[in-house]
């Protein structure tokens, strides 16, 4: 009977444990997120004060952090109401952007590849990109052609963005919230 | 019931234990982490272009394609390493990673001189062994500090137009990453 009680505390030590470790590092970059709107970033995961979780999840991934004094790397899952992002939708990013030297915005599956198009598009910067007058930016997401700046999903079901903003001011990794300017992220049409 | 009630509580006290040993673990465990892939591009204390991503294949997960990438992974038991980056006519960053991945140092253009980025790797103790009354000191050369024997540099450009990919990968082609003689 003991031997049985401790092989069920064994148990279960080893699967919470790994688990949460396994659900830790898929999920998260650590702690000292910084979040706005749709959009999250991990300012402290590219500067030697990097979390243990943060060093956890990027050794699993195999990805290198953007370091902070490179650019900050906002990443997006889900639009602004909080639905996953579906490639099979058309999604729409809008708005302004934050101040920083320049930016790219990329589109990547689910597990972080780029995703395969005719035309080898992945994503834009912000010099190719065709800026609206008023300084608004516009992008849409969508699994066919369109005009405008227009980004292949490849009718994936699950993908995400990852907008990097380069030599971008110090204040944007440290303030949270409603001073800085995000674009939009909205599923505007799902067949 | 109540029989199970102990050893389940012990097993979650136990599963946090687990938890952040394996957390704290996690980085020298990874197989297949950042260093163990940039592996695959040649030797240490060389420079080599990291192939542009594509959809079937990438050294690293999640580049950004709008960036020409080469990396030398460096190894100090054998003393300082010399990184030169040439500037390239955008952006050009040099990125400094730990062993296991830490960020522990970047520096771009803007930083720079004119024509390069121009410094010396070592670790704490080869800089403390620097001789004082050498005449290059602090004020000539930038020297970084690596927190670990063998680390990666990750060396980046912007590519504005995709036109110019090519070209901008030929110049950082021309970086320098090797042991100080």
């Amino acid at each position: 009977m003991r031997v049985i009680l401790i092989l069920i505390a064994l148990a279960v030590g080893t699967l919470t444990g790994l688990g949460l470790t396994w659900f830790a590092s898929a999920r998260s970059n650590g702690f000292g997120a910084v979040q706005i709107g749709a959009w999250t970033a991990w300012p402290k995961s590219g500067t030697a004060e990097s979390d243990p979780y943060a060093r956890a999840a990027f050794a699993r991934s195999g990805e290198l952090p953007l370091e902070l004094a490179d650019g900050i790397a906002f990443e997006a899952t889900s639009d602004d109401s909080g639905s996953r992002l579906d490639g099979r939708c058309d999604t729409r990013i809008a708005g302004r952007l934050p101040l920083a030297r320049f930016w790219t915005i990329t589109i990547y599956d689910s597990r972080g590849r780029l995703i395969d198009n005719a035309a080898e598009r992945y994503g834009f910067n912000s010099s190719e990109v065709v800026w609206n007058i008023d300084g608004t930016v516009e992008i849409v997401l969508a699994p066919r052609a369109r005009g405008g700046n227009w980004l292949p999903t490849g009718g994936r079901d699950r993908i995400g963005v990852m907008l990097r903003l380069y030599d971008a001011p110090v204040g944007l990794g440290t303030r949270s919230g409603e001073s800085v300017e995000m674009p939009m992220i909205s599923q505007v049409h799902c067949p | 019931m109540k029989n199970y009630a102990l050893p389940v509580a012990v097993g979650l006290v136990l599963g946090g234990l687990v938890h952040l040993t394996s957390t704290l673990a996690m980085p020298r465990l990874a197989l297949v982490d950042a260093f163990a892939r940039l592996e695959r591009l040649g030797p240490a204390n060389t420079v080599a272009l990291v192939p542009n991503s594509t959809p079937f294949a990438a050294i690293l997960p999640r580049m950004d394609p709008a960036f020409a990438t080469a990396v030398c992974r460096y190894d100090l038991s054998n003393g300082a390493v010399r990184v030169r980056v040439p500037i390239t006519p955008d952006y050009t960053s040099v990125s400094f990673y730990a062993r296991h991945g830490l960020a522990y140092y970047a520096i771009n253009d803007r930083a720079a001189g004119r024509r390069a980025i121009d410094l010396h790797l070592m670790t704490p103790a080869q800089r403390a062994a620097l001789p004082e009354d050498e005449e290059i000191t602090a004020a000539d050369r930038l020297i970084v500090e690596s927190p670990s024997m063998e680390g990666i540099v990750f060396i980046r450009a912007f590519v504005r137009e995709r036109g110019v990919m090519d070209t901008v990968r030929a110049r950082l082609a021309e970086s320098i990453c090797s042991p100080v003689s």
